[in-house]
């Protein structure tokens, strides 16, 4: 990964395309140089959808290789969901393939002077831009499929839907999975949006002829990647739990917490939990012949995912995830899983954030658009008015905020414009302090449950003191955004977490590749420098501290059963980037 | 929920009609129990799960809704509903986890035991989760469990099928029925509100 590639789709006379070397990204990845870049590259003032934004795509910093859990592909630009820096990233096949053709990052700049709509085919030998007005307004996946007559089996595909092309703020970007659905999606912040807004409907990468990247020290690089899949594989979580029942495994125990936002987060426990828990969802794919383990992409150890089909043993969609399930079922007070699952393969379709949507429309429910619990109403909105692109769609499809304002709805569970996920922050108010704090709005993978405690991020924290929630967050942010800037899957945090032995072996994979001497003080020091960027940028986009902080109603209405609110003073959220 | 039953059903099943049982086991069943004493004892002494299998196995807990650091040092009542999981993923998953690092992330709904209880016979309601559904359902439900008229009714014919083709044997107040009669005549003796102690036997 030597080399950016960097594209001009407002050159005039069309698109032009230029290989730079890689420079100062070489030894970096995912987060770090989507970041890197935009925060160099991209005036923070500008409109999100205009020429001067960039859409960054950058692999992680082991992708293309054998490492394990490798493969997932980030991509940055300034959102129009946020109005600020966005990483979103994903899994799917498309990081393999790209950095296996040795990019560093893809750059999307300019924007094109006529409506042609544009598809980029990579392989090893050239890059083409080519007009292809007969894509427009289709969805992924007939998308996909018609690339496929074209492109064949062979390849990876990034897409939009059309939503992408209708610049919705939910908009998402679509990954090809190995049976080359388009079922992985960056789908926080609008990405999709700015990828509509060049006019790129699908760039096609093509590794025919390429090899695996290939470590500096393949001995110890063998015996680094052993370690750390035997880490991965012997521990609970990524062993046992995430394989058997995937991300939904946690609806029960937020349920049970009180901490499963209801009904657009009027309440914290949903009587319906156990019928579309992890638990349940796992025997129902099982039972009609799907699977309840499944890699997005080769290379995934843990299998988080599923294949979810329908009553007649057809495929529906990919396993639908925990915030998924949550956004479309709980919090729009839906208890059925096939519901559940449709409105997934219409949001990965359509091409939208499924956080995002679901959200989104549990808000209209509030509003009286529909009812909660409405399946058939869930679908249609989703379907016939976001899909079809309707001035109600176009509404909901800018996301949670705006559909809140459209409908005068004073309940609107977003910051910095995006969405919160399934985790109330006034049952877990650490998690709270993340989301109002976060340089990519409410973000449940913002703070992850990373090797704080083997880091030592910023010293020892003593978790009983008042201020423990926000050092702990912090810690968690930082460590989180080194997780995210190598481009691993972020499921490896919990054998890292826990085993010590499995984080050494993760910092010997990523040193014996580039044949450098990795610490935790490496890894701590870039997780800063990122944020650090993100949030200067924020900051000249306009961004202040009265943006970090969650919606009023957290402080003012006590949720159910525990009767609690967002007790966390906004002096302490302050302080959360006080750092050395 | 009394502690006590109107009648008693045995069942006696094949192994793998455990799943069957799994809604039942998210949603809790109420076992008699005494209580008044600690969870680890609850566990253990009485429930007869090894304490190491609690120490490793059971990582998250919940007692009435509130997240349990110490099994030794919280107390379950009568009425009680105690819920038990494996590791979770996830950052929520984590901090939800006993004793672990970022408890304090969930301090407000972390569980704190304020006055001494009394020792008395009692029923608690277990809900089981996840791996532990399988690798502890089977011990619990052989127990015996309290169950209304209603829930049964639901529970044998949502997985009629599955039963019948399951059933090794039943037994009502000891007095033998056929498999058969599982989906059929069995139902037109329970009303809904009837309490059942439920039996089950595990055949491989
Ligand atoms: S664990 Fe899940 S999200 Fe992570 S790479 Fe594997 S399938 Fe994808």
């Amino acid at each position: 990964m030597d080399k950016i590639l960097r594209i001009n789709m407002g050159a005039s006379g069309g698109p032009s395309q230029a290989v730079e070397k890689a420079g100062e990204y070489t030894a970096l990845g995912g987060r770090a140089t989507t970041s890197m870049i935009v925060a160099k590259e991209v005036p923070p003032d500008c409109h999100p959808l205009g020429a001067e934004n960039k859409l960054v795509i950058a692999p992680g910093m082991l992708s293309g290789t054998a490492a394990a859990m490798s493969g997932r592909i980030s991509v940055g630009c300034k959102s129009p969901l946020t109005g600020g820096i966005k990483e979103s990233n994903a899994g799917g096949q498309a990081a393999q393939v790209m950095a296996r053709l040795g990019y560093a990052a893809i750059i999307l700049e300019g924007k094109p002077a006529t409506d042609d709509l544009y598809k980029i085919h990579i392989d090893k030998d050239k890059v083409t831009i080519s007009v292809d007005n007969s894509l427009k307004l289709m969805d992924n996946y007939p998308l996909v499929e018609k690339l496929r007559e074209e492109y064949g089996d062979k390849v990876a595909y990034m897409t939009i839907g059309s939503a992408g092309e209708r610049k919705m703020a939910a908009a998402s970007i679509a990954c090809s999975d190995p049976e080359l659905r388009p079922s992985r999606h960056c789908g926080r912040g609008g990405v999709g949006a700015v990828m509509g807004a060049k006019q790129v409907k699908a760039i096609i990468f093509d590794d025919n002829g390429c090899k695996n990247r290939q470590p500096k020290d393949p001995e110890k690089y063998k015996a680094a990647n052993r370690a750390y899949v035997e880490g991965i594989r012997k521990h609970a979580v990524s062993g046992e739990g995430l394989p058997a029942y995937g991300t939904n495994i946690l609806t029960n125990v937020l349920n049970e917490a009180g901490g499963y936002p209801t009904n657009n987060f009027k309440t914290g426990f949903f009587e319906g939990g156990t019928k579309i828990s992890g638990e349940a969802q796992a025997e129902l794919e099982i039972k009609r012949g799907g699977l309840a383990t499944h890699g997005c992409h080769r290379g995934c150890v843990i299998q988080c995912s599923g294949i979810y089909n329908d009553k007649d043993g057809k495929f529906l969609t990919k396993q639908p995830e925990y915030e998924t399930v949550w956004s479309h079922g709980g919090h729009c007070g839906i208890d059925d899983l096939d519901t559940i699952a449709m409105l997934d393969f219409l949001d990965d379709n359509i091409g939208v954030d499924t956080i995002e949507m679901g959200v989104a429309v549990g808000v209209a429910m509030d509003g009286g658009v529909i009812e909660f619990g409405d399946c058939e109403g869930a679908i249609r909105l989703v379907r016939d008015e976001v899909g079809k692109g309707t001035p109600l769609g176009r509404i909901l499809g800018g996301g949670a905020e705006l559909t809140g304002k459209a409908f005068a709805v004073e309940r609107v569970p977003v910051v910095k414009g995006q969405a919160l996920p399934a985790y109330d922050p006034r049952t877990v108010q650490g998690i709270g302090v993340t989301y109002a704090t976060s340089t990519m709005g409410a973000d449940h993978t913002a703070g992850y449950a990373v090797a704080t405690n083997i880091l030592k991020v910023g010293g020892d924290v003593d978790p009983l003191k008042p201020e423990g929630q926000v050092d702990l967050s912090r810690n968690l942010q930082i460590a989180t955004t080194a997780i995210d800037a190598t481009g691993m899957c972020l499921f490896i945090a919990f054998p890292i977490l826990d085993q010590p032995e499995t984080f050494d072996a993760l910092l010997d994979l990523l040193g014996s590749f580039y044949g450098i001497e990795m610490t935790g003080d490496d890894v701590v020091a870039l997780g800063k420098k990122v944020l650090t960027l993100e949030r200067e940028f924020n900051k000249k986009a306009g961004f202040g501290a009265e943006d970090d902080r969650l919606p009023r109603f957290f402080k003012t209405e006590p949720l159910a059963p525990h009767n609690l609110t967002f007790a966390v003073k906004d002096e302490e959220l302050d302080e959360l980037y006080n750092w050395s | 929920m009394p502690t006590t039953a109107d009648l008693s059903l045995q069942l006696t099943l094949k192994s793998r009609q455990i799943s069957e049982f799994f809604p039942l086991l998210q949603r809790g069943i109420w076992l008699p129990a005494t209580t008044g004493c600690s969870v680890i004892k609850l566990l253990s002494n009485q429930l007869g799960i090894a304490e190491d299998y609690v120490a490793d196995r059971i990582t998250t807990l919940f007692l009435d809704g509130k997240a349990i650091d110490d099994a030794a040092a919280s107390f379950v009542k009568d009425g009680s509903t105690l819920a038990l999981s494996s590791a979770m993923p996830g950052l929520v998953g984590s901090t939800m986890r006993r004793g672990g690092h970022l408890a304090a992330m969930r301090g407000e709904i972390t569980y704190h035991q304020t006055k001494v209880l009394t020792v008395g016979a009692g029923k608690v309601k277990i809900k089981l989760f996840n791996m532990l559904m399988k690798e502890v359902g089977p011990l619990l439900l052989e127990r015996g469990f309290i169950i209304s008229g209603a829930e049964l009714v639901t529970l044998l014919t949502e997985g009629e099928a599955s039963f019948q083709d399951g059933c090794v044997s039943v037994s009502v107040n000891d007095r033998p029925y056929s498999c058969d009669e599982l989906g059929g005549k069995l139902l037109t003796i329970l009303s809904p509100q009837q309490t059942i102690l439920l039996k089950i036997i595990w055949k491989d």
